[in-house]
């Protein structure tokens, strides 16, 4: 070989390293660590300082009657301004006049009616995330509620989906309770704009209590604290913000991966502070948020992280508690656990932060230590022993879903196996009792739910579960190019019911199918 | 590259060639598989973990047969080649375990481009010295 020869072998291969060296290097530079969920909004008014405003506590709904067991609600769905920001009038659509709405506290066993009344602009449909409810009050999309001066105008009502059964201006929806305690929660889940709706205050919290669980001895009453995390975005007129399109469903494309607010919310207070005894809290976590996923820490002033006890997940108790430094939290999931604040010193603070967020998403709350305390709380080693044994050979079927990116309408779309939402078409029929392994992959991050029942995480590419994925879940996160397995018995009530990506974006653009129990 | 003319015909020779080949080989159902996982084929899990461990193996397989080529011939250049690729095949596989696509994407795709070079190389060299250069 000549001289020139292996001079232009080193050049071409020098080349080749060179171009394979620029690639790397760009997605380095490019990858965004941590990932983002979606596009984010910047709010144009001045943003409060943290810890400032104190944490809200929903006021607890009281039933209006009580008929042979059965406990009444009624929620009226209504527009309302707020001062979220100090200072600041934003419009809100609510659950009975505040974001969050009222807390349902219901017992198991004891059936519960809600009658929703619906004096917003816009048809409504409620869906109680996690509830195994009869599928007539599950929520379905188009099971709207519609307003009463503005009836039957909106392209979906009954066109596309004979079976839909709307209503004008009120509904009673029933939830039997007849399932395990957890925190579940209440939201609009209306076809095509669920996402907006839940962005402009449709949200509120259900819990579930029962005697065995109160016999734990886990912290209580004022100790025990429900934390709705949900971002938002304010526009310079104090409006919510929100990058909706003109006239149609969907968002405008730089924000169709998911919408996120720079301001976090807890309980509708931006970044509060809440005043605690030096003793252990239990702290029922849920993100509200259409996009934004959170990995959470307890860190003290001295930068200490305290343990994050994990005692619950989306479907009530785990069997034995799981400690945990950092817990993700994807939209849609519930974390039940118990913190203890005994080890801190009186007058100091605890942050909540989010190692996923930068700037001022990374702080979430705070909590002040205000003084010592007696605590005859205690977090017991075995919590429950009714949690499901179901076994991957108890599967009479195994199914295989994509979740991912695709066209749908001419436009973008998020798709399951490569078609987008239709009411009209089964995509899932399974029989009432069939114990079933569902094995998901997706394209980017997908939080995939499952309506009326609860499942157990089998594995994660192909290995172990994580050890956040413990106990009984109704939604799971699954990560960029992550496929997972998931186990669980569909029982309780035959009909429609609905699985879906709980990225509120993506589930308004396709992402969801329908799942019929017979 | 004057050793290249005689390692032509040595087994160690013939022996690498035959492992580069099959390393293509194994290699390329990588994105095959992946494409079937993220299409929802489950199982293009499984196979692309079990192709994973192939082509690693592979990989190291190659480096030990580099290594006596360059003893035997007195040829360091496949095993320098080599030791990149191993190098790159083992960050590539421990970036896929940890879910890092931004660097298994590209990282991928500029292994299999390097070891499609190689191959080229070694039967081309081959093919010239065959012909009785």
């Amino acid at each position: 070989m000549s001289e020139i020869t292996r001079r232009r072998v080193l050049g071409i291969g020098g080349g080749l390293g060179l171009v394979a060296f620029t690639g790397l290097t760009t997605a380095n530079a490019l990858t965004r660590r941590p990932a983002r969920t979606g596009a984010e909004l910047t709010s144009e008014v001045p943003l409060p300082p943290p810890f400032q405003i104190p944490l809200p506590l929903p006021r607890t709904l009281r039933p209006v009657g009580t008929t042979g067991g059965t406990d009444h609600y009624a929620i009226t769905q209504r527009e309302t301004t707020a001062e979220i920001i100090p200072g600041v009038r934003t419009p809100l659509w609510t659950y009975d006049g505040t974001f969050p709405g009222p807390t349902i506290e219901a017992r198991r066993g004891r059936p519960v009616t809600v009658t929703h009344r619906n004096e917003l602009p816009v048809p409504t449909v409620v869906h109680l995330h996690g509830g195994r409810t009869p599928a007539s009050s599950d929520g379905y999309p188009t099971d709207l509620v519609l307003p009463r001066d503005r009836p039957m105008e909106h392209p979906h009502a009954g066109m596309r989906d004979p079976r839909a059964v709307q209503t004008v201006l009120t509904r009673d929806y029933t939830f039997p309770t007849d399932q395990r305690p957890t925190m579940l929660w209440y939201h609009d889940h209306r076809m095509d704009y669920t996402a907006p709706a839940i962005w402009r205050g449709l949200a509120g919290m259900h819990v579930i209590r029962d005697d065995a669980e109160e016999a734990l001895g886990l912290p209580a009453g004022p100790r025990e604290l429900h934390l709705m995390i949900a971002d938002r975005a304010f526009a310079a007129d104090g409006t919510l913000h929100y990058p909706a399109l003109r006239g149609r469903p969907g968002v405008q494309p730089e924000y169709e991966a998911g919408v996120l607010g720079d301001v976090i919310l807890v309980n509708g207070a931006p970044w509060p502070v809440h005043e605690v005894d030096a003793a252990r809290h239990r702290l029922r976590l849920l993100n509200a948020s259409n996009a934004r996923h959170y990995e959470l820490e307890a860190v003290t002033d001295d930068g200490r992280r305290l343990e994050l006890v994990q005692i619950g997940a989306d479907q009530g108790l785990l069997a034995n508690p799981v400690v945990h430094r950092t817990l993700p939290l994807a939209p849609a999931e519930r974390y039940d656990v118990v913190v203890d604040f005994s080890g801190v010193r009186v007058g100091s603070r605890v942050r909540l932060v989010n190692r996923l967020g930068s700037g001022r998403t990374r702080a979430v709350m705070a909590f002040r230590v205000a003084r010592r305390a007696r605590d005859d709380s205690r977090v017991p080693r075995v919590l429950a022993r009714d949690i499901p044994a179901w076994r991957r050979s108890d599967a009479v079927r195994v199914r295989d879903f994509s979740f991912r990116a695709g066209r749908m309408n001419g436009g973008h779309g998020w798709l399951i196996d490569g078609r987008p939402f239709d009411p009209a078409r089964t995509d899932v029929t399974v029989r009432m009792g069939d114990v079933e392994v569902w094995r998901m992959v997706a394209d980017v991050h997908h939080p995939v739910h499952l309506h009326l029942v609860g499942f157990k995480v089998l594995s994660r590419a192909g290995r172990r579960p994580h050890p956040h994925d413990a106990g009984l879940k109704d939604t799971i996160s699954l990560r960029p190019g992550e496929a997972a397995e998931i186990i669980t018995r569909f029982d309780g009530y035959r009909g429609r019911y609905l699985f879906h990506c709980h990225n509120a974006e993506h589930e308004d653009m396709g992402m969801m199918a329908n799942l019929e129990v017979t | 590259m004057d050793t290249a003319v005689d390692s032509g015909t040595r087994p160690s020779w013939w022996v690498y060639r035959a492992v580069v080949s099959a390393h293509v080989v194994v290699i390329s159902g990588q994105p095959v598989f992946a494409g079937v996982l993220l299409s929802g084929g489950y199982d293009g899990l499984r196979l692309h973990a079990a192709g994973a461990n192939a082509t690693t193996s592979l990989g190291y397989v190659q480096l030990v047969v580099a290594i006596v080529v360059w003893v035997r011939a007195r040829r360091a250049w496949p095993f320098l080649a080599t030791l990149a690729l191993v190098a790159a095949e083992t960050v590539q596989y421990f970036a896929g375990m940890a879910g890092a696509l931004w660097l298994h994407l590209p990282l991928g795709v500029a292994t299999i481009a390097g070891l499609v070079v190689q191959f080229v190389d070694v039967w081309r060299r081959s093919l010239r010295e065959a012909g009785g250069e």
